[in-house]
């Protein structure tokens, strides 16, 4: 099915509730509703299997207009389907939610909530789950009018309010890991029930590297806001960049040259070793197998020569440009690249037979956590996590972009969907990766770097979508044809993956949990350049933050 | 009791003292909203390549054991407290380094809404180390240069006067 | 005068200062072969000394504990314990200071002394770390100290005594490790659990449960915990080597035969992931006990002349 027929199915499915449709670009259905009619439509399209919900986009329109929009990204293939809302600015302006229809849309709608003021009628949970603690009542960061002095701590109130820990209950016995924790190289926070060693609850406290970046990208201009988002992360900061130039030049209409796709593409699969070795490092080091840490980290140096070779950084490579990029790749480098590249296959050859044939180490990974293909799906995971339940969720082959219509990627899945699959996708990936960039180099385009860019960007709004090592990157971009953008926002993949551990950890060791937490590879600072959410595991935990507060005081009198 | 300080075994003590001090240094990191730019690089000198356990430089999970705090990254709004708290639970003497530009100065999230600005607007910083993100060899010559400060007998802040003073404590 | 030379031998020679000094050799041969393995250079010879001088000269916090005299005399105890074991075992290929028939069970059971310490010390505190921690390592106790007890008596059966000093003298003309080898591995890896190396680490797994029963201690309490594990250490190897290698007699000898063991442990700690306590438990009772019953068994038949 290509990309027309199958936005024409969209719009057939969404006509009972359409007011008004466009096609802003070739493979973008804006379809125009009305609040109410939000729930049926989303139902229709989840019934109908078209696409997953990537991404909720929240705009703020201004005092003008006086209106505000909410924007459903659904993703099939290169297509993509927005639903778009819009309700007035001031007053009650309620969505219905849909997180009884797909889960892992609470979290999106929280953001929603915490970042615009929008009310979502009828979700879980109407705890206070703001950005920190101590933040003011209906004052709203992301709103055109918000003033930093709004902003100023409640009293009474501590910016991180913990709760008394401790014994909950007769035998249970609530665990905090974070956000000071060996397990955790960035701040998090967890909260583990656990009843001896078995896990009875979990929840999770992000935020605490919410540095408000999408409120930031409003006041720089498009070429500082390069950087800026280059520093979300610093693991896939080529990614972060990649997909924001790619949003840029799409709505600039500026055609980057054949060459500099080709190294972009390079960057980002040399980014992609480093970024995998780093985590099988991690994993290793979170199941008490220090030598493999040792040595998976000692080969990753190689990659990271190959990048400061090539860029001039080890981390945070600002390899892209808008409209290019800046380094060129010479003769010497490519050899360099190549021999570099061939070292680390057989490595990772190797610990691709160490994952799958030590026993001690599979002690610990094998049937852990598994996840299957369906609950892959139901949690809407992505990247490396939902390939290894058998979910084919990667960017590069479902809609290729920039230079991966030249040089395409083989998707690789595995089907078990435990820790072991979940090591052993990522291991395959690299060799892929590996093929991929021998054959970039081989083939490398002839031409400039560079094409020029205008300083102005014109006015539109554009999705980019991009692989990060950790999965679907999201940007949604809007231009007034200023010189800043009107609004950025990113949807990062672990988002949408922490679902796969909050579930997961229930009923497990405590020993397993942070093998679970580092599984999904989780990216805190991804995470939290904008959202601060809450996760729970429904019913099963039943201690809402203030029963357990009224809980651990009334033990404590005892 | 009196101690005279020119007596012979007090000198010999504090000799041997500040020899154990320069020579075994147990870091905590904490991470106080950084890219992980940094958080890469400083779990990049334990490994083979760089190995600061050569130094004596070990990373400990507990503050309670820790000589020295690593922060990483611009304050957050959120993580304030708990970077208060972790550096109170340290025994003395203690030492805080800070590495990557954020946490110098803020670097690219100053004037974010949700940033506080830098590490030493918090607690007391002795050494920073500039970079975005600092070089492993950086991070290790920044504490390196923390020890020879300390070995030639200089003054350290009286630092819990500081901290009343700022007004956070 | 008897007074003297036991103050003696216990604060100096063999056990106390020396004992000391060779707990921090062995810790960094321990430390340093790991860093081999792991490819890294290592620490310098002097690192734990200096560690533990460090230690002594910072804060010693007192965080919310339950009763301070406990948080104080634990450290200590566990540091008598240990001691007091040196003095039963043929240290640096020396003769035993003390030694009576059955000394096998008391050093055995002060060797268990620093784990039930470091049991009370994470009880103690209100740590949640400390607690997991405390729970993890009495735990582990039940899963090695059995199959520990069972593999060391195997050489004891053989010798037909209870008495260290006369096993390790009977232990000259047989090698235990070639006519026991199910002994020896048990003994090797049970005294791994004991002193809670890779991969027995679950009770300081620092990835879950931070350091485990010590993460509230700082300061002196540290150091002499530490300075405990190190001599215990020794103690450990010691008498396993002193079983099974063909006893420990000189100076020469000891220190060859304690290295080699700590190398095969060494070998261990870098190759193996960490086990759950759960898999820690049952690997011990199903195949650990059950393998040392079966060896101990043909030991007694051989010993009855039936084999």
């Amino acid at each position: 099915m290509n990309i027309e027929q199958n936005l024409q199915k969209a719009e057939q499915i969404l006509a009972p509730w359409n007011k008004e449709t466009t096609h802003p670009e070739l493979n973008r259905l804006d379809a125009s509703l009305a609040a109410e009619n939000l729930r049926p439509a989303v139902t229709a399209l989840h019934a109908a299997r078209w696409g997953y919900l990537s991404a909720i986009t929240g705009l703020d329109l201004g005092a003008e207009s006086g209106q505000m929009e909410a924007l459903y990204h659904f993703c099939s293939g290169p297509a993509i389907t927005t639903l778009r809302v819009r309700l007035p600015r001031t007053g009650e302006a309620t969505l219905p939610t849909i997180e009884d229809i797909i889960p892992p849309a609470t979290f999106f709608e929280r953001e929603l909530h915490e970042m615009l003021g929008f009310k979502i009628a009828g979700a879980k949970s109407n705890d206070r789950l703001f950005i920190s603690d101590d933040w003011p009542e209906d004052v709203y960061p992301l709103r055109e009018d918000f003033n930093i002095e709004q902003a100023t701590p409640v009293e009474g109130r501590h910016a991180d309010e913990t709760p008394e820990v401790g014994m909950v209950g007769e035998n249970k016995f609530v665990i905090p890991i974070g956000p000071q924790h060996p397990a955790l190289k960035e701040p998090g926070h967890f909260e583990f029930t656990v009843d001896g060693e078995v896990v009875t609850g979990a929840r999770m406290r992000l935020g605490y590297a919410h540095r408000g970046i999408e409120k930031a990208a409003e006041s720089r201009n498009w070429i500082q806001n390069l950087y800026l988002f280059e520093r979300i992360c610093g693991i896939c900061s080529h990614t972060h960049a990649y997909a924001y130039s790619l949003g840029v030049e799409k709505l600039a209409q500026v055609e980057v040259p054949a060459r500099a796709q080709a190294i972009r593409e390079l960057v980002a699969g040399l980014e992609r070793i480093h970024s995998h070795l780093l985590w099988l490092g991690v994993t290793a080091h979170e199941a008490g197998f220090d030598t493999l840490f040792m040595y998976s980290w000692r080969d990753r140096e190689t990659v990271m020569n190959l990048l400061e070779q090539l860029t001039g950084n080890r981390v945070n490579y600002s390899a892209n440009l808008l409209g290019g990029v800046k380094a060129d790749v010479g003769p010497e480098q490519a050899k360099a690249i190549k021999e570099g590249l061939n070292f680390l296959e057989t490595r990772i050859r190797h610990y691709l037979e160490v994952v799958t044939t030590d026993t001690m180490f599979l002690n610990r990974t094998r049937g852990i956590g598994t996840i299957s293909y369906e609950e892959a799906e139901e949690f809407g995971l992505l990247g490396p996590t939902a390939r290894a339940s058998g979910l084919l969720r990667d960017v590069r082959v479902e809609a290729p972009y920039g230079a991966y219509h030249q040089f395409p990627i083989s998707g690789v899945t595995e089907t078990n969907g435990d820790l072991e699959a979940r090591c052993v996708v990522r291991l395959k990936e690299l060799l892929v990766s590996c093929f991929a960039l021998r054959t970039i180099l081989d083939n490398l385009p002839e031409g400039p770097l560079t094409v020029r860019m205008p300083r102005k960007v014109p006015a539109g709004e554009t999705v980019s979508r991009v692989e990060a090592p950790r999965g679907e990157l999201f940007y949604y971009i809007k231009s007034n044809g200023g010189e800043h953008p009107a609004r950025v926002h990113i949807r990062t993949p672990s988002l949408c993956n922490w679902v796969s551990v909050l579930e997961k950890a229930v009923g497990r060791q405590l020993a397993d949990v942070p093998m679970l937490i580092a599984g999904m590879d989780p990216c805190f600072s991804c995470n939290d350049r904008l959202v601060t959410t809450v996760g729970r595991t429904g019913e099963r935990q039943t201690w809402s933050w203030k029963q357990l507060r009224q809980h651990g005081i009334e033990y404590y009198k005892r | 009791m009196n101690i005279n300080n020119n007596q012979l075994w007090v000198k010999v003590i504090k000799k041997v003292r500040a020899w154990a001090r320069l020579n075994s240094i147990w870091a905590v990191h904490f991470n106080s909203g950084s890219c992980n730019g940094c958080d890469i690089e400083i779990l990049a000198t334990l490994t083979p390549r760089y190995d600061v356990e050569r130094f004596g430089i070990k990373l400990e999970g507990s503050p309670r054991h820790a000589d020295i705090l690593i922060v990483t990254g611009p304050v957050t709004r959120q993580a304030r407290e708990r970077l208060l708290r972790t550096y109170e639970q340290m025994p003395e003497p203690k030492f805080v380094v800070s590495v990557g530009s954020c946490s110098v100065s803020g670097g690219v999230f100053h004037g974010c809404y949700n940033v506080g600005g830098s590490v030493d607007e918090v607690i007391p910083v002795d050494v920073f180390i500039p970079g975005c993100p600092p070089r492993p060899e950086a991070i290790i010559d920044g504490i390196i240069q923390l020890l020879t400060h300390l070995k030639d007998g200089n003054p350290r802040p009286a630092r819990k006067e500081q901290i009343i003073e700022r007004g956070v404590a | 005068m008897n007074t003297l030379t036991s103050f003696f031998s216990l604060l100096i020679f063999p056990a106390g200062l020396t004992l000391l000094l060779a707990g921090m050799f062995y810790d960094w041969f321990d430390r340093k072969l790991v860093a081999r393995f792991q490819n890294r250079v290592g620490p310098r010879w002097f690192q734990p000394i200096a560690d533990v001088i460090k230690l002594f000269a910072k804060e010693q916090i007192t965080p919310g504990i339950k009763n301070p005299a406990l948080f104080f005399g634990l450290p200590i105890v566990a540091l008598s314990g240990a001691l007091a074991a040196a003095l039963y075992v043929p240290l640096l290929g020396f003769a035993p200071v003390h030694s009576f028939p059955g000394d096998l069970i008391v050093t055995i059971y002060l060797l268990s002394l620093l784990t039930i310490c470091m049991g009370l010390a994470g009880w103690n505190t209100s740590s949640r770390f400390s607690l997991i921690g405390a729970t993890r390592a009495l735990t582990q106790v039940f899963a090695y100290e059995a199959p520990f007890l069972l593999a060391l008596l195997g050489p004891a059966m053989a010798a037909g005594s209870w008495q260290i000093d006369v096993i390790n003298d009977y232990a000259r003309d047989h090698w235990f490790a070639i006519s026991q080898p199910v002994g020896f591995i048990i003994a090797l890896i049970g005294l791994m659990g004991k002193l809670e190396l890779p991969p027995f680490d679950a009770p300081e797994a620092e990835t879950e449960i931070v350091a485990g029963a010590l993460t509230e201690y700082s300061g002196r309490g540290l150091a002499i915990f530490r300075i405990a594990k190190a001599l215990e250490l020794v103690v450990g190897i010691t008498l396993v080597s002193a079983f099974y290698l063909g006893g420990l007699q000189g100076v020469v000898p000891f220190f060859v035969k304690t290295l080699a063991v700590l190398f095969l442990m060494t070998i261990f700690q870098v190759l193996l992931t960490r086990l759950r306590i759960d898999q820690t438990v049952g690997l011990w009772w199903r195949f650990g006990t059950i393998l040392v019953l079966a060896q101990l068994l043909i030991t007694i038949l051989w010993k009855g002349g039936l084999l």
